[in-house]
């Protein structure tokens, strides 16, 4: 420890000789000025920094005092006056550059703990020190702020209503004032821009800007859950953003919808992908900025261009991407007329991969409400392509899913397209020639006479459905003989097969449902007879090992259950024959 | 005379004060648009279906109220004309414009927002006024490197294009500057159209195209006949050619989705010779192509039991392999370094599962891509196939001056095999190659530490900025 003395020698040696100073003395300032923070003498080490007599050293040296000045502002509230002040002095003594470089290496450095904290108390005086920076703005503006993004990134992103209120860890606060830091970068290029030729530098800002809000419409935005409704901070700062883009002359159709041929820029793609993608969400769905858009294109092509970003979102299984994904799907459909996306559409390679994503969405995502949305939103897409469009999708459904629910579904809304053409204007591809290959698709069992029923029931029944139907509709459906005869063959052959089946399950099940009743009887004279349990632990790993883990009562509902499905198949059959019976009757 | 004397007005009159100044510009004369020129344009000089135009606009309601407006955003408005990404009025109207050209165009609901109208700003069944002037406008540009150019003369039908296996007829007509070298009609496979003569460039465009489309297209050397030429036409080295293509019809090759398996087996191998014939005859581009179709069907496979499972990785490592040569020889070694990785993550999932014990241990010694690395040793015991795995890679590291990692490479492929000469020599170049780029090095920072000592007492401590 050094005594007073010694600590005003060597400050004199400073003042008169501050053009040798090492490395020792920056560290020893630095040294002498945190002691001074924490032994509560703020008020003394202001005083230093203002001193006339001291510029000399603070000029040289000052910057080392920015960490231990913010470091005391973000601990200790009593001292915020001083040691705001004494940040202010510094900012006008120093030059900028190695204040700019000081600021960096302790944003770098952050402690984890205080990321918001420290990040609020500098960015005031970042703002200053950038604009005081003559050279090299761009690069500095830039460097500050993808530093302050990846600071920003590691605070999690508030998930409900009352954390976003909270704002513990005060991610959206930083957010605003982040926005309100590059206000005044960005009025600055508006002006060059309104009054001669942007210089490169500017254009250089510009670029800058831009990196700053793709990365943060990916982070914190696209995780972010945000609501038209209840305006909160991170939704502001959303407009912001969508604020901020035309003000860079970056034009919201170019960013959307015209990417894919514009220069390479210095972001990975996945980057952009993504960010473009959370564009398209705030202003389709969100509708922020939505007065500013272009008012002239045609639905059709939005959709088309959407579809891109819808199949990103999907593509992601995070609840916050497939929520964005799937209301960014229904809002592009909604605009689209009933009936009118033609068959050519599903050439395109994201109308094929989005609705695939759809179906993942469907039958894999754990969280009910997505699916329960992403199921309106799959028929809200059935119900917009026309009828040629729709027998591709649906082939194309049947054929990939490999999923007796979904499978169910298309067989379901086959169903009714058919229905819907028998009562108004008959199209070939649900009422004539067409229809076969796609019966052939609905009439079919997996594994033919092996076909596990029970897993496959959803389809089946629903085929037996439409079965019915369409042998009702006889008169209709007779109008083309071949058709007709055809339709026999495809149902005749299916019944076969299904008959089958159902007996084999019935057969299997039955049986098993016998063993059951024999172990249980057993079971019960065995715990008569022993009372220790050893051979009915043997007895109960013989069974079938996907049942062993229920209880027998469970067991034997299951049993039960599925034979009563069996049942119900059959006598959707039966029905099925009685129709084929009676139609026969009225034509003899 | 401005669209303000007009407005605010009903629709007839509206219709009648346009009809009398103007003319009818749609197609089926049923008085949907309606344009009346405000300033003429330079004569003749109008844009073509599927160029980038640049206009400024506002449009208008009958009351005269403003609800869009580019001139407002400072900032012209930019799309593809006579593509459907607009309202039809617009396509139908700057299609008639000439550059610099403006003009009022009155629009009917049909050729506007239609029956719905537009939430906010348009009201149902409303028709519209768009003050429109034509800044600008250029052919379409189709690759990301500007090497072809589209102006389409013919609009075809409907959205769809031909995709890589279709068959296409179509009408060709080749010409450098004004002679006309080729004419003819001629039917191709996309993909490999190489085959009849026909130039990278328009089997590209291809699946650009749609059916009954006729455009011209303008090629860069690269996507017309390179640096060689085309000696039977008499075009010499590195000329821009232009091409008249008519697309009269096309069969769309299957989706993958509407092949099973077996099918997609059956053509496979016959692709992947496709591939290595352009291979021989030097048309990479051609022969990615032909590799990528195959990855593309089966890379989502497995197959039913081990036999079928094996067939297919062998099919889609082979064809990752020849992509990654590929792009060795058109210098895009990223993309050759990718291919190489995802050799050898197809062949880790059975490598990995027949030695669980040394996956953990070859994971720590991986360097760049640990997948990679770990099944580029692992194979190393089994497959000869990935010695040429390890050797490519090297190959490409070795051009993008990563020294030590393609060392390590061929390091590794002389353990496979000692006899591998090829791999020798590259090792005694990558020595020589490091060597030399240690001692630029050294020069550079040497120069870079006699720098920086002069500036150290003039404070420039944020040069790397600059």
């Amino acid at each position: 420890m050094m005594n007073e003395d010694k600590v005003h020698e060597i400050i004199q040696r400073w003042r008169e000789t501050p053009e040798d100073l090492k490395p020792e003395d920056y560290q020893q300032f630095r040294d002498v000025g945190a002691a001074c923070l924490s032994g509560d003498d703020g008020q003394q080490l202001l005083k230093f920094i203002q001193d006339e007599k001291n510029q000399g050293i603070v000029k040289s040296m000052g910057c080392g005092l920015l960490a231990p000045l913010v470091d005391e502002l973000v601990r200790n509230k009593k001292s915020h006056d001083h040691c705001q002040t004494a940040i202010t002095q510094l900012t006008k003594t120093c030059s900028s550059r190695t204040l700019l470089e000081s600021f960096l290496e302790l944003i770098e450095d952050l402690d984890p703990g205080a990321i918001s904290e420290t990040i609020l108390v500098l960015l005031p005086h970042l703002q200053i020190v950038l604009l005081q920076l003559d050279e090299n703005r761009a690069a500095g503006v830039g460097l500050v702020l993808s530093a302050l993004h990846k600071q920003l990134s590691r605070l999690p992103v508030p998930y409900t209503q009352q954390q976003e209120e909270a704002d513990e860890h005060g991610l959206c606060r930083s957010c605003v004032a982040l926005a309100t830091f590059t206000r005044p970068f960005i009025d600055g290029v508006k002006k060059k821009d309104e009054n001669c030729n942007p210089t490169p530098e500017d254009e250089k800002l510009k670029a800058e800007i831009l990196k700053f809000c793709m990365l943060s419409l990916k982070e914190p935005l696209l995780e972010a859950e945000l609501n038209q409704d209840r305006k909160s901070t991170l939704w502001l700062f959303a407009v912001e953003i969508m604020v901020i883009l035309p003000a860079i002359k970056e034009s919201l159709p170019g960013l959307l919808f015209f990417s894919s041929l514009r220069k390479s820029t210095s972001m990975d793609t996945d980057l952009s992908k993504e960010s473009a993608a959370c564009l398209a969400y705030l202003l389709f769905v969100q509708l922020i900025a939505m007065d500013t858009f272009p008012a002239v294109f045609s639905p059709v092509f939005i959709l088309q261009c959407n579809m891109e970003h819808i199949n990103q979102l999907l593509s992601r299984k995070k609840e916050s991407h497939l929520l964005k994904g799937l209301a960014l799907f229904a809002k592009s459909l909604e605009k689209v007329e009933d009936n009118s996306l033609p068959v050519g559409l599903l050439d395109l390679e994201s109308f094929y991969s989005a609705p695939q994503n759809l179906r993942q969405v469907l039958t894999n995502c754990p969280i009910q409400h997505l699916r329960e949305s992403g199921l309106k939103v799959f028929q809200l897409f059935i119900n917009k392509l026309d009828a040629e469009a729709k027998h591709k999708f649906f082939r194309c459904m049947l054929k990939t899913s490999h999923h007796a629910g979904v499978e169910g579904y298309i067989v379901n809304n086959i169903r009714s397209q058919i229905q819907s053409s028998i009562k108004g204007e008959a199209n070939k591809w649900f009422l004539g020639m067409e229809l076969l290959p796609l019966l052939e698709l609905v009439l079919s069992l997996p594994r033919a006479a092996e076909t596990d029923l029970l897993t496959n029931m959803d389809k089946i029944m629903e085929s037996l459905n439409l079965l019915r139907c369409l042998l009702m509709k006889d008169k209709e459906m007779k109008s083309d003989a071949d058709i007709w005869e055809e339709l026999c063959r495809i149902k005749d052959e299916y019944l076969k097969v299904l008959r089958v089946c159902i007996s084999m399950s019935r057969a299997y099940y039955s049986a098993e449902m016998k063993v059951l009743k024999e172990e249980q009887k057993l079971r019960v004279k065995e715990a008569k007879d022993h009372a220790r349990s050893t051979r009915l632990l043997k007895t109960i790993t013989v069974k079938n090992d996907k049942v062993t883990h229920m209880s027998p009562e469970v067991q034997f509902q299951v049993l039960q259950s599925a034979l009563v499905t069996f049942d119900l198949m059959e006598s959707l059959v039966v029905r099925i024959d009685e129709i084929t019976e009676e139609t026969q009757g009225k034509t003899h | 005379m401005t669209t303000d004397q007009f407005l605010p007005m009903d629709d007839k009159s509206a219709t009648a004060v346009f009809a009398a100044n103007g003319i009818d510009v749609t197609p089926r004369k049923d008085q949907g648009v309606f344009k009346v020129v405000r300033r003429q344009g330079l004569d003749g000089d109008r844009p073509m279906i599927g160029d980038k135009v640049t206009v400024h606009y506002t449009g208008k309601l009958l009351t005269g109220k403003k609800f869009d407006c580019s001139w407002e955003r400072k900032e012209p408005f930019c799309f593809n004309v006579g593509k459907g990404q607009v309202l039809k009025a617009w396509d139908i109207g700057v299609l008639s414009m000439q550059r610099g050209e403006v003009c009022s165009l009155l629009c009917k609901p049909d050729y506007a927002y239609g029956p719905t109208g537009n939430p906010d700003k348009i009201p149902p069944n409303s028709s519209v006024v768009f003050e429109m002037e034509l800044l600008n406008f250029e052919g379409e540009i189709l690759t990301a490197d500007g090497g072809i150019m589209r102006r389409i003369k013919v609009k075809g039908e409907g959205y769809s294009n031909p995709n890589d296996g279709a068959t296409v007829d179509v009408h060709l007509e080749g010409r450098c500057g004004d002679r006309l070298f080729d004419c003819r009609d001629v039917s191709f496979i996309v993909g490999q159209g190489e085959d009849k003569g026909i130039p990278l460039g328009v089997d590209r465009a291809m699946d650009k195209m749609q059916r009954g489309e006729c455009c011209l297209l303008y090629l860069k050397p690269k996507y017309g006949f390179g640096n060689e030429g085309k000696p039977e036409y008499k075009v010499g080295p590195d000329k821009e050619i232009v091409y008249e293509v008519t697309l009269k019809n096309f069969k769309r090759a299957k989706e993958s989705w509407e092949m099973d398996l077996n099918e997609k087996l059956d053509l496979v191998s016959g692709v992947k010779t496709k591939g290595n014939q352009y291979f021989k005859a030097g048309r990479h581009h051609q022969a990615v192509i032909q590799y990528q179709r195959i990855i593309s069907w089966l890379e989502l496979e497995c197959g039913t039991g081990m036999e079928q499972h094996k067939k297919i990785q062998d099919y889609v490592s082979t064809a990752h392999l020849n992509l990654a040569l590929c792009f060795l020889r058109l210098k895009e070694f990223s993309q050759a370094v990718d291919n190489c990785n995802k050799v050898s993550c197809v062949t880790l999932m059975t490598s990995a599962r027949l030695h669980p014990s040394g996956y953990v241990h070859l994971l720590l010694h991986a360097n760049v891509s640990p997948c990679a690395c770990v099944c580029l040793c692992k194979v190393i015991e089994h497959d000869e196939s990935n010695e040429k795995a390890l050797y490519r890679r090297g190959e490409a590291r070795l051009l993008r001056n990563e020294y030590s990692l393609a060392m390590a490479d061929f390091q590794k492929v002389l353990e496979v095999n000692p006899f591998n000469r090829a791999a020798r020599a590259q090792l005694s170049s990558c020595q020589s190659k490091m060597k030399e780029h240690q001692e630029q090095e050294k020069k550079i920072y040497a120069n870079m530490f006699q720098k920086f000592a002069e500036r150290d007492s003039k404070v420039c401590k944020l040069s790397f900025l600059g």
